[in-house]
């Protein structure tokens, strides 16, 4: 066997190679985005807050706790079946603050306007960003607005950053999943990614595909009514798919994580990702969450969850181990065990 | 999805488990050539459950991984050119040349674009009249008869613009280097269930009479897998070396001759080098002379572009099926699907990558178990 | 060479001496050129289709016919674990 050290004055036929520009890679929410945040962000913030990686940040505030988070919303098309950017933009950051446990309440929002960009198209995304905050009753209380030259933006960029505020004894966190908790997701996946690849130019099909974006506060409330510390962890599973979700969490915590069998997709998703040979596992949702909760109260989350239209498909999918940890692994048909990795950058679609 | 989700099932899976591991008396090696096939058998776990009985081999069925160094190098020079449109599979991206790949040329400013269908290159370039759109033609003979009617139809409709680079490799060829080198152990082949559909099973038939090796034209489903070994451990087990076929919902003897036709205008046998392998003579396809127009290779100056297979990559040990990825030093810590070293590592089927992503828990290198 | 799925047939039309159609597969619908088995299928078929192109007709009954004897093995294999199941049962003081 040859050794690592002579490896290196191998002859390499594929230097690894420095890269010296973003690539899209680089957003897909897999390991070369983890990479780009602590080579070249995190070092220059220095935030504990930052530091901890959650969807929000946990901030004192004159002796309240309120959490924050943004998000940044950059989706092509800017219309796809099951909606637009302007719910994403929404759904979004209320989604972030409520995974942190809080209750969002105020929005700030920041667009750049690709000059060209149709009016009538971004009276659509307002008009839907209304109506999800809304429905989601938060209160867009800022905003800014900044116009690009055309080719500087795919029409419209939107950031929208989010307050809210943490109840006494509910800190679900990343960190906090310990093994003999059990794995549950509130609905089917993969449904938002594939409902934008079917508008994407050079790959476009016709489904009865649509995006699952939605608010998943009020179902994070229920649970927490319902069984308030005993939810250990909460994510929603967006870019990068619910392998990424699961990945990150099982690094945070230092844990393994099993999972029982391939999670819920509905039939046609299933059949666009067999068709472009892409796995539902890491195709974005914008409408799930994963949550790790005692064993104790499966039944009981599970029922809250139930008990909205965003839940009603929820299920468990699995469990939290001490074994192999920081390792996501899912037991094949055959009683085999296969590892969710993270992938490097975006899936492709593949012809093999 | 009919004719696909029930060769999933797991009751009748562990049934044909079962055959397997009770047909078999000793511990055959088998290989199956298609990366498709690759990626179904390291995610179910099937050479794990079937360990006692069978060893799997993984052979060089992923066009993608053996596209030589040069043909990458000159994909990439096409796609930085500012009046090129290139188009490709989505596996192509990510595979490196000698210097990047397709991500990074797209990272600087070249236009590059994923496409499904050969058919979307070409409607770009009836769209783009003012720009030149190349299609990237890689593949096995599944692909080939698709990327013949993308270059037909550009010449039905008069279009100047388009043009193929082609890379595409044919399988019986490969097979015969793999059993007439002198290392080979591989004692019956899982053939490509889709390579088949295309050309049928006649043209193997003369190999398992040669080499006195079973060879079960197989798909790409765990159960359609798992019955194709059933079937070669069973000729095994009795002493014959035929041709069969397993996958008998798409594959006729001939295969599909109107594409085969249409290949063969379109198309002829030349000789092709495969990554980490070498030249194969008459392993390949290129365009006819009758198709030149629409030859990327003879429309743009890409002769001064070559490059050479470096002697010390193992992708080559691994693409001919005489390591497993995790006997390399390299595997999963020098080599990783985000810092690879060689082809396999990179494409979702190549086995490297299969094992990566899917196998590391058994293997226990460069992870946790 | 692999990622062929089945899918159905769901219309038929001729684009200048061109046969495409619209394939169905579970819920996703996609033009497809049917130029390869145009001669043997009608709507209502199924069709393995590799990027964009139907390469074969499905045959329907060899592979009703296979997967019914594949499925009658597992079935099988099934009661016989039950019985044994039963019988070790039975052992039990």
């Amino acid at each position: 066997m040859i050794g690592a050290s002579s490896l290196q004055n191998r002859l390499c036929p594929m230097p690894l190679t420095a890269n010296d520009r973003i690539q899209l890679g680089h957003g897909s929410g897999g390991k070369m985005s983890a990479q780009l945040l602590r080579e070249r962000f995190l070092p220059r913030f220095a935030s504990a807050h930052l530091r901890s990686l959650g969807d929000g940040a946990l901030v004192p505030v004159e002796g309240a706790e309120i959490v924050m988070s943004t998000d940044t919303f950059v989706v092509s098309p800017l219309e796809f079946p099951g909606g637009n950017i302007g719910h994403l933009a929404i759904h979004g950051t209320v989604n972030d603050l409520a995974m942190m446990g809080a209750t969002p309440k105020y929005l700030s929002v920041g667009f750049v306007l690709e000059e060209g960009l149709e009016l009538q198209l971004l009276e659509r995304v307002l008009d839907s960003m209304r109506d999800a905050a809304e429905e989601c009753r938060v209160e867009v209380v800022t905003g800014d607005t900044k116009v690009v030259e055309r080719g500087k933006a795919d029409g419209l960029f939107v950031n929208t950053t989010g307050v809210g505020f943490l109840h006494p004894d509910f800190r679900p966190g990343p960190a906090r999943a310990e093994p003999g908790d059990v794995v549950l997701v509130s609905g089917p996946l993969a449904r938002h990614g594939m409902a934008v690849m079917a508008v994407r130019e050079g790959l476009s099909f016709d489904a009865d595909i649509e995006s699952d974006t939605t608010s998943l506060a009020p179902l994070v409330a229920s649970m927490r009514e319902a069984v308030g510390p005993a939810v250990h962890t909460l994510r929603d599973a967006t870019r990068g798919g619910l392998a990424s979700a699961l990945n990150e969490i099982a690094a945070a915590a230092d844990v393994g994580i099993v999972l029982s069998g391939p999670p819920p997709v509905p039939m046609p998703v299933q059949a666009a990702c067999e068709m472009l040979g892409l796995d539902p596992l890491y195709v974005a949702n914008e409408g799930v969450l994963v949550a790790f909760v005692s064993p104790d109260v499966e039944d009981e989350v599970l029922r809250a969850l139930r008990r909205h239209p965003a839940g009603a498909d929820a299920v468990s999918i699995g469990v939290v181990t001490d074994r192999h940890r920081g390792t996501v692994a899912l037991r094949t048909g055959l009683g085999g065990t296969r590892v969710v990795d993270m992938l490097p950058g975006d899936q492709l679609p593949r012809i093999c | 999805m009919r004719y696909l989700s029930e060769y999933r099932d797991p009751q009748m899976a562990r049934a044909l488990v079962q055959r397997i591991l009770d047909a078999a008396t000793r511990r055959w090696t088998l290989m199956e050539v298609c990366g498709g096939q690759t990626h179904t058998i390291v995610k179910q776990g099937i050479h794990d459950v079937l360990e006692d009985a069978v060893e799997m081999i993984h052979g060089p069925g992923c066009p993608v991984c053996v596209t030589p160094l040069e043909q990458i190098d000159r994909a990439l020079h096409l796609a930085s050119r500012p009046d090129v449109i290139f188009t490709s599979f989505g596996d192509m991206l990510r595979v490196p040349g000698s210097e990047c790949d397709l991500l990074q040329v797209k990272a600087r400013g070249g236009e590059v674009r994923i496409v499904y269908s050969p058919l979307d290159a070409v409607e770009i370039a009836r769209a783009n009249p003012d720009r030149e759109v190349v299609f990237f033609a890689v593949g096995f003979e599944t692909t080939a008869p698709a990327n013949a009617m993308a270059v037909w139809r550009a010449r039905e409709l008069g279009l100047r613009n388009f043009s193929v680079l082609v890379s595409h490799v044919t399988v019986p060829p490969a097979m015969v280097a793999i059993l007439e080198d002198p290392a080979c152990r591989v004692q019956g082949f899982l053939a490509a269930g889709h390579v088949c559909t295309v050309m049928g099973w006649e043209e193997y038939e003369p190999l398992a009479e040669r080499y006195a090796v079973p060879i079960v034209v197989t798909g790409f489903e765990p159960l359609d897998i798992l019955e194709g070994i059933w079937m070669v451990v069973q000729q095994l087990e009795e002493g014959r070396h035929e041709v069969a076929n397993q996958y008998v919902r798409s594959v006729r003897r001939e295969g599909n001759r109107r594409a085969q036709d249409l290949v063969a205008k379109v198309f002829c046998t030349v000789d092709r080098g495969w990554r980490g392998i070498g030249s194969i003579p008459g392993s390949g396809l290129g365009l006819s002379d009758a198709f030149a127009a629409f030859d990327a290779e003879r429309k743009f100056d890409l002769e001064s572009i070559r490059a050479d297979e470096p002697e010390a990559c193992r992708a080559g040990e691994v693409l001919r099926g005489q390591i497993k990825p995790f006997e390399c030093a390299a595997f999963g810590n020098v080599c990783t699907p985000e810092r690879p070293l060689g082809a396999p590592m990179v494409s979702a089927e190549g086995a490297c990558a299969a094992y990566h992503n899917f196998g590391r828990l058994r293997t226990g290198t460069g992870a946790v178990s | 060479m692999c990622l062929g799925i089945p899918g159905k047939i769901t219309r038929m039309r001729d684009d200048l001496g061109f046969a495409v159609g619209t394939v169905d597969f579970g819920g996703v619908r996609r033009e497809v050129c049917l130029a390869y088995v145009a001669d043997e299928v009608a709507v209502g078929d199924y069709v393995v289709v590799h990027v964009g192109f139907a390469i074969s007709k499905v045959d329907e009954a060899e592979a009703h016919r296979t997967f019914e004897i594949l499925r009658e093995m597992s079935e099988l294999d099934e009661l016989e674990w039950l019985a044994d199941v039963a019988d070790a049962a039975e052992r039990v003081p």
